[in-house]
């Protein structure tokens, strides 16, 4: 589900404002500021949610994000949607923070082992296993594949949407994508459990 | 694998309203941090203990003006606790059917106190115009230790570290500061420096903070000046300050000009405003030297060239004037995001539906 709070309407009319809040909130108008700060907080949310796997250590990811998109609001000209915008600014800052300091893998003690009763809940624990070792596979990797294997594959993005959101080449793109699920399915090899949510998710790519 | 069997994609986990407002409360404090240290470079660490440990002075101002008469509207209408903080440049917001003037370098909150409607002046100035309250709750004005609850009226307060002082055009307010009372009525004035003591603001003495009556405006402006302004007009350029000397007579055209060192008791002149108040009060009885008064306004770079243009906008539509859409694309293409941009549209949505 897109939360893309400019779906449905009219292109010209989502750039048209696009512009002016971001002019608004360029010059330092608080209440403009925070509508766009409600406005793209779910992008920008998706966008590190899926590239860090959990929200354990989102929130200074998300302040930091924030910060810079009103830094750096002067500079949009529309070129892009907000949103659009907005995430690719999230997403560099995410890959400067992982570049620095690996995040630790999704606590394991997030994983609730004695709910396995009811198939929504065993569904439910099953996800949250794959979704730890898929990061804590991910964890092991080049931050750039990672963000573009998290993007691409997990929250399927298309190739050319990952390019522009990192700023790079669909090559690159698909280069980073392939190296990393070579280096995710080595490490799969071992585990039944990434193994077969990895295909799982590869038969979702876009 | 089945259908059933697949697991999707990792659900995204929402985040908690608690870490919202946590995430919030940090961008907005760095993003102020950040403007503090461009407004405020030279502010030493001493003097911020000072600040810390001194308790913070206050003054407040009430007053009751009838605007009937005044036909801007406001665009941004804060129902909900905010923070407004004005950087370079002076804004303006709506709270609670009431209209506030910030100047530059100003700061704010606005919240909603057992009812009323509460502003806290962090610091800088800012001119108050509270709608006639009536059966509505009292408007509340705090300033570091003063208190003031408003009626309805227009003043202007200004806080500048210790020094509070309020300045009455409309209306009467009670100020309350470190357990005295006093009234400050039309063309007076009250600083915390002399608590006990209530000022007249005469006409020759514009700097106390009331605008002196100015020239009636009799040129009426030609309608094509207004569609390039000239980059002189762009009031309120990021960056930018006006020009006009302070205690100089004030050029029309320019900005009342933000003192970096503001004493916070010398309230800026602005014969605009009084002009604008003067049209609006015409405009009943000559709404032709009105609109031509208005259009005058529109000619410099006054804060009042937003609200006088709509005003000419709206008389012009009001009395079927040929040149009411035009004022009005005019008014959207100068002030696209104006305090009456929104009635600006409308009035040009409607005007439109029923050209032939």
């Amino acid at each position: 589900m897109s939360t893309d709070p400019s779906v449905g309407v009219p292109e010209s009319a989502a750039r048209a404002h696009d512009l002016e809040l971001a002019r608004r909130a360029a010059s330092g108008e608080r209440s403009a500021q925070r509508a766009l700060f409600l406005e793209q907080r779910p992008n920008v949310h998706r966008a590190l949610f899926r590239i860090l796997g959990s929200n354990r250590e989102i929130e200074d990811l998300l302040q930091d994000a924030f910060i810079e998109i009103f830094r750096a609001l002067p500079s949009f000209r529309g070129d892009s949607k907000l949103s659009r915008w907005c995430q690719t600014i999230a997403i560099r800052n995410a890959y400067l923070a992982i570049s620095r300091r690996r995040p630790p893998a999704v606590d394991l003690a997030l994983v609730e082992d004695g709910l396995a009763s009811g198939a929504d809940v065993r569904r439910h624990v099953q996800v949250r296993e794959a979704t730890r070792r898929l990061y804590a596979a991910l964890d092991q990797i080049e931050p750039k594949q990672r963000i573009a294997f998290a993007l691409a594959v997990i929250d399927g993005k298309s190739l050319a949407e990952v390019a522009e959101l990192t700023e790079t080449s669909m090559f690159a793109i698909k280069t980073r994508v392939w190296r990393a699920r070579r280096e995710l399915m080595r490490r799969a090899s071992k585990d039944a459990v990434l193994s077969a949510y990895l295909q799982e998710l590869e038969g979702g790519e876009s | 694998m089945t259908d059933d069997e697949r697991l999707g994609p990792p659900p995204i986990e929402p985040l908690s309203d608690a870490a919202w407002s946590r995430i919030e409360r940090g961008v907005w404090s760095q993003l102020d941090a950040a403007g503090d240290s461009r407004s405020e470079p030279k502010v030493q660490a001493s003097r911020r203990w000072w600040l810390v440990a001194v308790p913070l002075a206050a003054a407040a101002t009430i007053a009751v003006i009838a605007f009937g008469t005044r036909t801007t509207t406001t665009t941004q209408v804060a129902e909900e606790p905010s923070r407004v903080v004005s950087g370079s440049a002076p804004s303006s917001v709506s709270f609670s059917e009431s209209h506030i003037e910030l100047d530059a370098d100003t700061a704010l909150v606005m919240n909603h106190e057992a009812g009323h409607p509460v502003a806290l002046l962090e610091r800088g100035a800012a001119w108050f115009t509270v709608a006639p309250r009536l059966s509505r709750p009292e408007f509340i004005v705090r300033a570091g230790d003063a208190t003031v609850r408003v009626v309805g009226t227009r003043f202007r307060v200004a806080r500048s570290d210790e020094r509070i002082s309020v300045a009455v055009e409309h209306g009467v307010v009670d100020v309350q500061f470190r357990g005295r009372m006093a009234a400050v009525g039309v063309n007076q004035r009250w600083s915390s420096e002399s608590p006990g003591q209530i000022a007249t603001i005469t006409s020759t003495a514009p700097q106390a903070g009331i605008p002196a009556p100015s020239e009636p405006a009799t040129n009426a402006l030609d309608i094509t000046e207004l569609e390039t302004p000239s980059p002189a007009s762009q009031a309120h350029r990021p960056g930018t300050r006006p020009t006009a000397k302070p205690g100089s007579k004030l050029d029309t055209r320019t900005e009342p000009k933000p003192d970096p060192a503001h004493t916070g008791d010398q309230a800026p002149v602005d014969r605009d405003r009084a002009e604008y108040d003067r049209l609006a009060a015409l405009e009943p009885h000559d709404p032709d030297a009105a609109l031509a008064g208005y259009l005058a306004l529109v000619r410099g770079t006054s804060r009042w060239a937003d609200p006088a243009l709509f005003a000419a906008a709206r008389l012009a539509v009001d009395r079927h004037d040929r040149r009411a859409e035009t004022l009005l694309e005019i008014y959207l293409q100068r002030f696209p995001s104006g305090a009456n941009a929104t009635d600006a549209k409308q009035l040009l949505t409607r005007l439109k539906a029923d050209s032939p």
